[in-house]
């Protein structure tokens, strides 16, 4: 009797609580509680409601998710998706149009890494507007000094910013703060 | 989906399919036929038809209005209109329906009750 193989529908009308755990693809039209473990994809279709820890390979996420999803490669919510919780995943995808609260962790995102090759190329003219703007401190020259010590140690700078006139605007800026 | 498509005549009503490599652990309840083909544990009710293929594993009570089995079924099984075993299957544990039909074939092991008039009457 040949029937769909290969992947798992679960039906509008239904309610599954527990565990759930598999090797293929799950389509979840229906209602999924407690945790879902799948070593491939898991498609929430917009009737489809999951309230449950979620370990997969893939998930998208058309309907309702609710709580954490961790997959192995992506999480795709869909303009359709509505989820709440934490995701952990390399890839995350969140079109236009879905909903989402909650966390996303997608590992090993090198900061020190990304801030120096963009502080050569990009950060580094706009750098001292950027710092002085939040916090006007109390003592702007000594910020100012401490600016400069540090400026010379930034690794290769093409243009360079003009250091002058952006001191300047900082001092103007603190002193209106103060009147 | 395509999936639906799939999925032959006589299912052509089973929406929900549990795939072989799938194991659920707790309790499937709903309104619409199932096709079981991979394993479940705990407890399954249902309002229509029950079908457990011949890679299905059921440890658990059912409560459904049909059940067809070609695969394993351990546990009690009520059903308010039919209890099918079909060959090659193997079923331990108690049948409550007003029909229940056992094929050539079919292993089965624990107590069988048709008379379930009162229990309609309720």
């Amino acid at each position: 009797m040949a029937t769909s193989d290969g992947s798992t529908i679960i039906g509008e009308s239904i309610l599954i609580s527990g565990s759930l755990n598999g090797d293929e693809d799950l389509t979840v039209r229906g209602r999924v509680e407690g945790t879902l473990t799948l070593t491939k994809t898991l498609l929430v279709e917009p009737t489809g409601i999951v309230k449950a820890e979620v370990q997969v390979r893939n998930c998208v996420i058309a309907g309702a998710v609710v709580g954490n999803v961790t997959a192995s490669e992506s999480v795709e919510i869909t303009n359709q998706g509505r989820m709440v919780g934490d995701i952990t995943a390399p890839r995350v995808i969140i079109v236009d149009g879905a909903s989402f609260r909650g966390r996303i962790d997608m590992g090993e995102v090198d900061v020190d890494a990304a801030r120096e090759s963009r502080g050569a190329a990009r950060a580094a003219p706009a750098r001292p507007a950027l710092r002085a703007a939040p916090r006007p401190a109390a003592a702007p020259a000594a910020r100012a000094e401490a600016r400069k010590a540090e400026e010379p140690a930034a690794p290769a700078k093409p243009p360079a910013p003009p250091a002058p006139v952006a001191m300047g605007a900082v001092k103007r800026k603190v002193i209106v703060k103060r009147k | 989906m395509a999936g639906i498509e799939k999925v032959p005549a006589p299912r052509a009503g089973a929406h929900t399919v549990i795939g072989s490599s799938i194991v659920i652990d707790g309790e499937i309840s709903g309104d619409e036929d199932l096709v079981i083909q991979g394993t479940v544990k705990g407890r399954i009710g249902l309002r229509e038809s029950l079908y457990v293929e011949s890679s299905g594993v059921i440890e658990a009570d059912i409560e459904t209005a049909n059940v067809e089995v070609s695969g394993q079924v351990t546990g009690n099984i009520v059903a308010s209109d039919k209890v099918e075993l079909k060959a090659d299957c193997k079923v331990v544990g108690d049948i409550r329906a007003p029909r229940i039909l056992i094929a050539d074939g079919a292993q089965f092991k624990g107590n069988v009750d048709m008379d379930v008039k009162e229990l309609k009457g309720k």
